[in-house]
Parts: C-alpha cells; structure tokens; sequence
C-alpha cells in the first residue's frame, strides 16, 4: 500500500504502548485497505485512485507568517487554535480557567493520553481512522475540567496553503468531563489551488451531564479531500449536539459514530450541505443507542447544483436493553440541475420494542410558485432563489443556539 | 386626453406545456384611472388572464399582443413586468416557509426601487414606511415577524396583499378573486386599502364572482367572459343583472 511506504519519522518511536499502537494500525491498515466502490460503507462516495496514490506527508516544519490566519476573522471572542499545512502552528494564550490545551506529543509524552487515544472505536471498522493511528504525530488534547461552563468557544481553524500535495492525519482528543458545557468549532478552507487530503479524526468524550456544541464548517478548493470522522461517546446526562455543513471540495466526508453509552445520554446530529460545482459531500452518521432514555435527533439539508453529488447515510442502532428511546431523522435535499445527484441510504436497526424511531427523505426542486409570487412582487428570479435556498437551509441552522455562531456559519457557505 | 395604460389585441394564450389554447382572441384596453371588472363563470380562465398579464412560464401567448404604456410585455419577465407597475393579488397568495413577512416585503420594495433607479431604503427608512402601513391596514407587529402567508388566516393573506399593494404603489392593480373567504370587517379593510390607493393615475383590474365587492370598489367597465374572450361589455347595472340571471344568456349555447 503506497500510502504506507512513506519514509518519515514520527515523534514518541521510544514510546512502547505508542508505538505499539501505530504498528497495530499499520497492520490493521494492510489489512483492510482503502474502501473502494464495493465497500458498503463507501460505495457512494469512494475515491478515485489518484486522490490517494499521490499525497505526501509534509516533514518541512510550517512557518505561518499570520496571514491566513486574519483571513478567518471571527465575529465573536473564542479560544483560537490553528493548523496550518496539517501542523499545529497555534495555541491561545491565556487560557480561560477550566480548559487545559495540549499537543499531542506532550500528552502522549506523560501517558496523559493513554486512557483515551483510540479507546472509542475499532480500527477495524474504519480504514482512514487506521492510517490516521498508523501515523500518529500531530493533534491537540483539549480538556474542560468537571463543572466548567466555558463562555466562548474553542476554534480550531485548519488551513492549507498551495505547494505540494499533502497527506495531513490530524488526532484531537477532545474530553468533556462531568457537569462541563462547551462549544467546539472547526473551520476548514485553503488556497484555492491547494492539493491535498486531510484525514481527521476527533475522539469526544462527554462525560456524565456534560454538554458538547460541535460545529463544523467546510469550504475548500476543488481539488482537496477531506476525511473526517468523529467518534463521540456521550455519559449518563450528557448531551453532544453538532452541526456538520459542507461547502466545495472535491470530496467531503464527514463521519459521525455516537455511541449514547448510559441512560439520558442525547445527541443531535445535524447537517447542511451546499455544493455548485462538481464535488461530492458525503455526510454519515451512526448513533448507537446503548442504554434505556437516550434520545437522538438528525436533520440533514442540502443543496446541490452544477454537477455536485450529496450523499446521507443514516444509522440508527438501537441495543436490546435500550427500551424507551427515541431516534428521529429526515434527510431533505434540493437538486437544482439535470447533473447533480443525490444519494441517501438511512438504516435502522431496532432491537428492543419500546423505542419511537422515524426516518425520512424528501428530494425536489425549488417550489416553482413561491418563485413566481416572489417575481410578481418585483424580485428577480436569481435573487428570489437565494433567498429560498436560505430559508431552506436556515431551519438547521436554527439549531444553533448562539445566534452569531449560527450567522457567522451561514456567512460561510 | 385619456392615457392608455394596458392594451390587450387579440390576445390568444394557453398552457405552454400541453398547448391547450384558453385564451382565445381577447381584446381589453384599460386607461389610466378605470377600474374594470371581469366576470365569469368557474373554469373559464380568468385567472390564467391574470397569469398571463404578468407573465407566469407556466402559460405562452401564442398571438396577438399585450402593451403595458405601449411597451410589449410579451418579451419581459415576471418581476420586470411588476417593477414597471403591474401588482398581481392572487387568489391564493402563496406561503414561504423560513421567509420573515418583513424580510419578503423589503426585498420587493428594494427590488422595485433598484429597477426604477431608485436609491434602496436601508433597514431604519424601510422599517419606518412599513410601520406606518401596517398600522393602516391592521397588520400587527407579530404577523410582519411570522413567515409569510405561512398559518395565515383568509382574512389576514387578504390584508397582507392590500399591504403589499400600498407598499409598492403600482400602475396597475389586478385583483384576482380578493374577496374570497372574506367576512365583511376584511372585505371592509381590502376594499378601503384599494380605494385609497386608486386614483386618476393608476387603474384596477378586479376579477371577481360576487357583487360585494364591486360595490365598495365601484368599477366602471363590467365584462363577461366566457369561452376565452369577453362576450360582453357594460357597467355596473350588468353585473346586478348577472346576481340575479346569471351568466347562461351570455354562454356559448350547449349542443
């Protein structure tokens, strides 16, 4: 496998258990491969071989000069973090009291890491979440120490400057312990001729009445790749709510596995997607409901033009003891060209039988006589789209509970 | 010298995608400062007139033609249609989920402004000409902040489109069907609203089955139309005699 036979060293070789677990993944990687169209969990959105045989890990040391940074200027206060290249190239300083930030080679230097690096899911069943493990180097470790309401947000903005085209495995491990309540928000983009494949993976610890906001938002050149799986596990009370948006790139995949391990443990799982030209936006998500009173909510929206492709795969897994939860989705898309497509598989696997589960999937164009009404009142048609186009994605973006958080999203689509 | 507003020859206009003809031949000249009114039986096609007047792409005109102040209207689009003046009330304005009434309404009133040259009115002028109709015409605080049309009443989509009318000002004024599901307090607001924008300048176009309205909105010209053109022409005395014989001594007689 060439993505394998990269010749590079990474940090904490010294480090049995760490080491230990890259060589496992290594392996696990060997053996299962990259998906491929016969890949079920794939099939709707693999890559094409080049997109993989080409990138490289960038070993050259990333000197930011800032500049990219002011480009993502927020409109409200946060805890700015950045990759830049796939490097983490800055912390905040002056931390508010509660939340500890650290990279990941620090963390993993004093075993801090241990008990939580790759404790949420089997490698097994992800390939990119194998050879993220297999080259382990760089990522954050974020903490929000127990009772902690944090009164702005952590952001974590990745950039990715043109040049060579670069293989970036990224490890955040975020934990959310007892009684915390934080938002987290990524923000990918790049030069719009950067090449390359980012391949994230985010553990997220909810701890017992915690509350998680995690927001997501990518917008990047059409010949990026952008893997990202986030792999959450929620405590007795705990809530992880998130909203996944999309924008261009030559394939977004974006793979939320939530596992509500005890009882009124609740997620939300919402997404909007917005793509014009000719990538593909893969939004999956996979909520196991492993106690009884766990609730879960996913609304997806999207829409697609030019020659861009959506896909919405759906799983809810109820266990047998799991008696008295509820699992909700819709996925809705508005298909506005012949060349676009939309692709949405949702699974239910129920096994106990007091549980109120729904699934649904709508797809269509804009509604021919609202546009009318708009253009008898002196609107013109393009205009008049926008604005139902707004107001069709806006009911997610509702969701958010901070307004300029919401706002500022949405400006990013 | 009386001013031609809209001109309608021979006008022939049918659904463009199946081709079926239903405007057949119709000829309509209103001027400046008349009010007309259209009277039919059901399925007759007076709302596809209103349709085609103000260009809906469901419907293509396949002869004749349609001058608004003598410029072809056949070749514009629909907001161009109604940023030179012509306001379409329909019968069932249509709801827009996730569109604040407010956001709707100064989007229109901007848009119409752009294409007339005008300067837009940022969000303190708009606000402020908006409040001051509202108030006008009963529409409440709440109701501007709800999406529009969305969960409105009968009485209060009627009212929201008087509210439009004022708003916009136009030349032209067709009221397709206003009075339907109306109580009298509504038909009250809906006709008061369209007599006080009426004036010398600009005309009306009411389609309607009842004489309610057209007593409060007294229209000079009353023609029946049937079969795709209008059968017959006359005043206010013709639709009282419609309440009474109704339209079957102006029909086509059936084989």
């Amino acid at each position: 496998m060439s993505l394998l036979k990269q010749d590079i060293s990474l940090f904490g070789d010294n480090i049995p258990w760490f080491e230990g677990l890259r060589e496992k993944a290594r392996k696990a990687f060997e053996r299962i491969g990259l998906p491929t169209a016969k890949t079920e969990a794939w099939k709707y959105s693999y890559f094409k071989e080049d997109a993989l045989n080409k990138p490289q890990i960038d070993e050259t040391p990333h000197e930011c000069d800032g500049h990219c940074h002011d480009a993502s200027k927020l409109p409200f206060a946060a805890v700015e973090l950045k990759y830049c290249n796939g490097k983490l190239t800055h912390i905040a300083h002056d931390l508010p009291c509660g939340i500890i930030i650290r990279p990941l080679y620090e963390a993993t230097e004093d075993g801090e890491i241990k008990p939580y690096l790759n404790k949420s899911f089997d490698m097994e069943e992800f390939p990119f979440a194998a050879l993220n493990t297999a080259f382990l180097d760089e990522g954050l470790f974020i903490v929000i120490t127990a009772g902690t309401i944090l009164n702005m947000p952590i952001y974590l903005h990745y950039h990715q400057h043109s040049g060579m085209n670069r293989l970036c495995n990224i490890r955040n491990i975020i934990v959310i312990e007892k009684g915390a309540k934080a938002t987290l928000i990524e923000d990918f983009d790049g030069e719009s001729d950067a090449r390359y494949f980012d391949n994230i993976v985010n553990e997220i610890y909810v701890g017992t009445g915690a509350i998680l906001q995690h927001y997501k938002r990518q917008n990047e050149a059409s010949e990026a790749h952008h893997v990202a799986f986030n792999s959450v596990q929620v405590k007795s009370g705990g809530k992880y709510e998130s909203l996944i948006a999309h924008g261009e790139c030559a394939l977004a995949r974006t793979e939320s596995c939530v596992r509500l391990t005890q009882e009124n443990a609740s997620a939300e799982v919402n997404g909007v997607y917005r793509l014009a030209q000719n990538g593909v936006s893969d939004i999956t998500t996979n909520i196991r409901h492993l106690a009884p009173h766990t609730d879960s909510d996913q609304l997806v929206k999207g829409v697609l033009d030019g020659k861009a492709k959506g896909v919405f795969q759906g799983q809810i897994h109820i266990a047998p003891d799991a008696q008295q939860t509820t699992g909700y989705q819709l996925h809705r898309a508005l298909v506005l060209s012949d060349g676009a497509e939309v692709d949405c598989k949702p699974e239910l696997e129920i096994f106990a039988d007091d549980v109120k589960c729904s699934h649904g999937a709508t797809s269509g164009d804009l509604d021919a006589e609202q546009l009318f009404y708009m253009q008898a009142r002196g609107i013109p048609l393009a205009e008049a789209r926008q604005i139902l186009i707004e107001a069709y994605l806006n009911e997610v973006f509702e969701k958010v509970e901070d307004t300029a958080v919401a706002e500022w999203l949405k400006g990013r689509l | 010298m009386t001013q031609k507003l809209l001109e309608i020859k021979n006008l022939s206009a049918g659904i463009a995608e199946s081709g079926k003809e239903i405007i057949k031949g119709l000829n309509l000249t209103i001027n400046a400062g008349e009010t007309h009114a259209i009277m039919g039986p059901n399925g007759a096609g007076k709302s596809t007139l209103s349709y085609v007047i103000t260009g809906k792409s469901d419907y293509a005109v396949t002869g004749g033609e349609m001058l608004f102040e003598g410029q072809n209207l056949c070749t514009l689009k629909p907001e161009e249609r109604a940023a030179l003046g012509i306001f379409l009330s329909m019968q069932s304005p249509i709801e827009i989920p996730g569109v604040t009434t407010q956001n709707f309404l100064k989007h229109s009133v901007n848009a119409v402004r752009k294409y007339n040259n005008l300067p837009e009115l940022d969000a303190a002028e708009f606000l402020k000409l908006l409040r001051t109709a509202a108030k006008e015409f009963d529409v409440s605080t709440d109701m501007l902040k709800r999406e529009i049309n969305v969960g409105f009443s009968g009485g209060e989509k009627k009212r929201m489109e008087i509210l439009q009318l004022s708003l916009l000002q136009p030349k032209l004024a067709i009221l397709d069907e206003a009075d339907s599901g109306l109580d009298i307090d509504a038909l009250k607001i809906v006709a008061n609203g369209v007599n006080q924008w009426h004036n010398q300048n600009n005309s009306l176009l009411i389609i309607t089955h009842h004489l309610d309205l057209l007593k409060r909105i007294k229209p000079d010209f009353v023609h029946i139309y049937s079969d795709g053109h209008i059968v017959k022409t006359g005043d206010m005395a013709l639709a009282e005699e419609l309440e009474t014989s109704g339209y079957k001594n102006y029909l086509k007689a059936s084989v």
